[in-house]
């Protein structure tokens, strides 16, 4: 040190050289308080913490001020960051362990996907050791809470909207109490399957449930195909009959105004009238047919000869 | 003023500076401290900050934050004797620092203590309900929730009062059948997705069978219905047509003989028929007798 390497020196110079130590401890401390100057950056919230205990919890984005270490500490966390946690089926676990037992006693493999976000920094910092494993605990206790009350097939088809509700809902309320700095966005299904074992009968049920719909299907199509066809031959019946209907009618009028005319030049000069019609029908009817005229006695006559060849 | 001076004023400061660093201690958020003297508690401190001691004092600190931790899957039975393998997660904290200083220790300790007690706990627990008070397609009925947060609250009693250690929360998130039930779980499976599609298939005949009869029904009922109605036309027509017949006819009825009976010549005459007229006969009179005949 200078005070060892200095030749004795007088009063006045000992005190000239503490005094030139002066500026340079200035120097120093200055250089100390200056370093207590951080920055948040926008995506991030800060939490002071001044001899370990947290006197800023809120630090925005920006350039701050805080005593240096040792006595002050900066944590500076992510806040608008989602974190996100998938469940189950994801290779990292073993299979049995996204296994869960539905309330009718089947075994469904599900994996899930929560996502959380810091609500409160500072509590997410110092509340809790292992936040995401509490939120994976939750998440799957409400989760085999929940299916474990629920069908197989409701599971895999209509309820599984429902479900993730309420999953959220309970794993939510945990969460809440475990108050670790944390809210639950989500938390959605992501693949719910039969295991491999048995993958293979329910998709043979799939299978029989589109057969039934086809044979439903099927029939459907073959009574449109019938009823149609019946109503359109009804119609035609009706139509035949109408028409049969207007026809005897007509013939029948036309029939008796033919006769009620006739009749009339009859009740003028019946015979005639008769004879003529008598006639006209001879002039009709002789000359097509084969005649045999025989002599005024006709039970004189052989019929023998009519069996002619 | 000497050089010699100046050295002991500056080793009074620094052994006064090391004093006051004896005599004074941090504690951060996540801990809780237990001042002890000579390895003898004498205050907890759960306030984070800045304390002060006896410079002879000496600190332990304990980690207050809450823990997780995962005491793996067990088997357990029911009541009404099912296997069935339970897997608990826990969230514990440390509440008691002196006691947990003088029975378990440290974090490894308190989880080997927590594993026994929840374990035992569970395997009680379970052993009073049925298989349905876990799994159950009745609303309410699971109870899964229920039985956690009983054998949270027991086994919470017993770890705070010997172990200084709260249990905040259990969680049963994992149940299952044992691994060697598998086959026999997976093959009762597949029975009743068998017996479901089955039923799936057998529902979609009957439906089928159905619409098919009443098509066939409608068909029937349609036709006969359509014959009904053309016969009824017909016999309507056939009968307005007797009446119009019998009304015109009806007015003189030996003409419509004599004219009847002309058409019916027409009619049954042809060129197949052969006649054989006499010569008497009023039609052929003249050219066989060649009379003109009387006028009247």
């Amino acid at each position: 040190m200078l005070i060892d390497v200095a030749p004795p020196p007088p009063a006045s110079r000992d005190w000239r050289a503490l005094l030139d130590w002066r500026p340079i401890a200035a120097i120093l401390i200055a250089a100390y308080l200056v370093s207590g100057v951080y920055v948040v950056s926008a995506d991030q919230q800060a939490v002071v913490a001044r001899l370990g205990r947290v006197v800023d919890s809120r630090v925005p984005s920006g350039v701050h001020w805080t005593w240096p270490s040792p006595i002050s500490t900066v944590y500076r966390l992510r806040v608008r960051e989602t974190k996100r946690l998938t469940l189950g089926l994801d290779g990292a676990e073993p299979v049995n362990r996204s296994q869960f037992l539905t309330g009718d006693r089947n075994v469904l493999n599900i994996r899930v996907v929560v996502q959380f976000a810091i609500s409160d920094p500072a509590t997410y910092l110092f509340r809790a050791v292992d936040v995401n494993g509490l939120v994976a605990n939750a998440t799957r206790g409400a989760l085999a809470q929940v299916v474990a009350g629920r069908r197989v097939d409701d599971l895999l088809t209509t309820e599984k909207v429902a479900v993730q509700e309420r999953v959220q809902q309970l794993a939510e309320a945990t969460v809440v109490r475990y108050d670790c700095g944390v809210t639950l966005l989500s938390v959605g299904l992501d693949s719910i399957v039969p295991p491999d074992e048995v993958v293979e009968a329910f998709r043979l049920v799939a299978a029989a449930r589109e057969d039934g719909d086809r044979i439903v299907r099927e029939a459907e199509s073959y009574a449109n195909g019938v009823v149609p066809v019946a109503r359109g031959e009804a119609a035609q019946k009706g139509q035949e009959a109408l028409a049969y209907n207007t026809q005897v009618v007509n013939t029948a009028t036309g029939d008796a105004a033919r006769f009620t005319g006739v009749a009339a030049e009859y009740a003028k000069a019946p015979r005639d009238t008769a004879t003529r019609l008598y006639l006209e029908t001879v002039d009709e009817v002789l000359p097509k047919i084969d005649k045999t005229i025989v002599g005024t006695d006709p039970k004189a006559v052989d019929l023998q000869f009519v069996k002619k060849p | 003023m000497t050089v010699e001076r100046s050295y002991v004023r500056l080793a009074a400061v620094a052994f006064a500076l090391f004093v006051a660093w004896l005599a004074m201690f941090t504690v951060t958020e996540t801990d809780i401290a237990i001042v002890t003297l000579f390895g003898r508690p004498t205050r907890t401190v759960a306030d984070a900050g800045l304390h002060f001691k006896w410079p002879f004092e000496s600190v332990m600190r304990f980690d207050r934050r809450l823990m997780v931790y995962d005491p793996g899957s067990s088997e357990f039975l029911t009541k009404d004797k099912k296997n069935l393998v339970l897997g608990s997660a826990l969230a514990w904290k440390i509440v008691d620092p002196n006691k947990f200083l003088q029975t378990v220790g440290d974090v490894a300790g308190a989880e080997m203590r927590l594993h026994d007690l929840v374990w035992a706990t569970l395997a009680a627990d379970i052993g009073r309900v049925d298989l349905t008070d876990l799994l159950s397609i009745e609303p309410g009925r699971a109870r899964v929730q229920a039985l956690a947060d009983q054998v949270r609250s027991t086994a919470t009693v017993e770890t705070e009062r010997r172990f200084g250690v709260s249990v905040v929360d259990l969680q049963l998130k994992r149940i299952n059948f044992p691994e060697q039930n598998k086959y026999a779980v997976y093959a009762r499976m597949r029975a009743e997705r068998d017996r479901i599609a089955k039923e799936y298939r057998a529902q979609g005949e009957e439906l089928a069978l159905k619409i098919r009869a009443e098509a066939d029904r409608q068909r029937s009922q349609l036709l006969a219905e359509a014959y009904r109605d053309a016969e009824k036309l017909k016999g309507e027509g056939d009968a307005e047509a007797a009446r119009v017949y019998s009304q015109a006819y009806g007015k003189n009825p030996q003409f419509y003989k004599f004219l009847r009976t002309l058409e019916s010549y027409k009619k049954i005459l042809n060129e197949k028929t052969s006649i054989i007229l006499s010569g008497n006969s009023e039609l052929l009179r003249l050219l066989t007798q060649g009379k003109v005949p009387d006028a009247h």
